[in-house]
């Protein structure tokens, strides 16, 4: 009888283990490959989330009173900073809306309709936040029923922060570039040099112990030197052109010595998000 | 016992709401919690599950079935690969009421417990995210950044929550 216990329970052992492998596999299929997950856990979630809300909306109503009283100590300096940087914003907005009356007056005149740099904007509130050191990823309270595709780029404050990962009826789940798994942080990039040419690339990953992005295999011969914008280029896919991701911090050759290396200093604290914005490209 | 006392609905609601915790202090308090250099995740709902088994006396709680259903909740709703805490969580109760057969519980060894209960969930979820490419973290690098640190969160909680969480418990009784 002790016998047939202990087999029987070797046997729902290897069973859960090969019900959790396949089950883990099938996920992360459906993941990669559909749009959408299927209708049930849509379902699921969207429930989940509603009930999500009754815990978020008070624990994020009380840091942004916690945090607006913090603030409130070191308001004098900030104030004494700000105002000058104001005035400077005052001329460069003001030259930007000539730009862009000019721009869409031009285009008119090419017949163009939408260019690469055009999108529109859905702002989101971030509900949660996945509890896990393997994922680092939000949830925000805004899906399909909004508007939001899987892949679209995702900001917050100045700079690109992510892509979304996984869109419910109403919320979705955005994963950011810090995450290190093989398809979070591939974008699309361009740096314009101080000389005036612009290289390619694709973003390969997130250094963990210095806090910057990563960009590899970059064989041109133009210099980039420290301090360089890097800009979303809007090849291959959702991406429009021209969301900030970030500065280049330093630029040394990779481990054999053939191409280039960028760190890339985020643009925005990626710690620290309460409201994003999804950006939706006119196709 | 468990069908006639308030636990029926306590129990579940607890669960509920110590799982949609989990991911509120992550997101308030993400600058501090999510540093690259140490990162502390928040395993509330393990804990009310390990009280759970801690205090049930003759209350015959189906802990596990529950803590099934949380791991199902926390597989689809935060991560999105379903298949890992469904089977964790589960086995962590099952893990703690073999521990508490011989061990009989009180604070100190509720500690002792919990700390082996943590250490079972990161380091499966660890080779779990390995297998399925979540990560690629070093298992060096797991055991110091990751480990260590929610560990200490961790058996914190547990020292500031344990008088409160058996409060609760004796008052669903």
């Amino acid at each position: 009888m002790q016998k047939f216990s202990f087999n029987r329970r070797l046997v729902i052992i290897i069973v859960c283990l090969i019900v959790s492998f396949a089950l883990m596999t099938l996920s992360v299929a459906i993941r990669n490959k559909r749009s959408t997950p299927p209708l049930i856990q849509q379902f699921g979630n969207d429930i989940v989330g509603l009930a999500d809300r009754v815990v978020a909306l008070p624990a994020n109503g009380l840091k942004g009173s916690v945090s607006s009283v913090s603030e409130l100590l070191n308001t004098y300096q900030e104030n004494q900073q700000l105002k000058k940087q104001v005035s400077e914003l005052a001329q460069t907005k003001v030259r930007d809306q000539t730009l862009a009356k000019e721009n869409k007056q031009l285009k008119k005149e090419v017949g163009l309709n939408s260019s690469l740099t055009d999108y529109s904007a859905i702002s989101a509130a971030v509900i949660t936040r996945t509890p896990s050191s393997w994922q680092n990823q939000v949830i925000i309270n805004k899906g399909s029923s909004a508007g939001v595709i899987k892949n679209m780029p995702v900001m917050s404050g100045s700079g690109l922060i992510g892509r979304i990962s996984e869109v419910n009826k109403t919320n979705s789940k955005v994963e950011l570039i810090t995450d290190n798994n093989d398809s979070a942080n591939r974008f699309a990039v361009s740096i314009t040099t101080k000389s005036g040419k612009t290289v390619n690339g694709v973003l390969s990953g997130f250094n963990a112990d210095s806090g910057q992005i990563t960009m590899n295999n970059i064989t041109t011969k133009a210099k980039i030197s420290k301090g360089d914008k890097v800009v979303t280029s809007g090849l291959g896919g959702v991406t429009p052109k021209g969301l900030y991701v970030g500065k280049v911090a330093k630029a040394s050759g990779d481990d054999y010595g053939l191409s280039t290396k960028l760190y890339i200093t985020p643009a925005t604290d990626l710690s620290d998000l309460n409201i994003v914005t999804v950006a939706v490209t006119k196709q | 016992m468990y069908r006639l006392s308030k636990l029926r609905f306590g129990f579940p609601i607890g669960l509920f709401l110590m799982l949609f915790l989990d991911g509120s202090i992550s997101q308030v308090f993400s600058t501090h919690l999510f540093r690259t250099s140490a990162t502390m995740v928040s395993h509330l709902v393990v804990l009310w599950l390990v009280c759970a088994v801690l205090f049930e006396d003759r209350f015959d709680i189906p802990v596990a079935r529950w803590a099934a259903v949380a791991g199902a909740v926390f597989d689809l709703y935060y991560t999105g690969i379903f298949g890992i805490e469904i089977f964790i969580f589960p086995l962590v109760v099952y893990l703690t009421r073999v521990l508490v057969n011989y061990i009989s519980p009180n604070f100190l060894s509720g500690l002792l417990i919990y700390f082996i209960d943590i250490t079972l969930v990161e380091a499966l979820s660890y080779l779990a995210s390995r297998m399925v490419h979540l990560t690629s973290m070093a298992g060096s690098a797991f055991l110091v950044t990751t480990l260590g640190p929610t560990l200490a969160l961790n058996l914190a909680l547990f020292v500031v929550l344990y008088f409160p969480i058996r409060g609760v418990y004796n008052w669903l009784k």
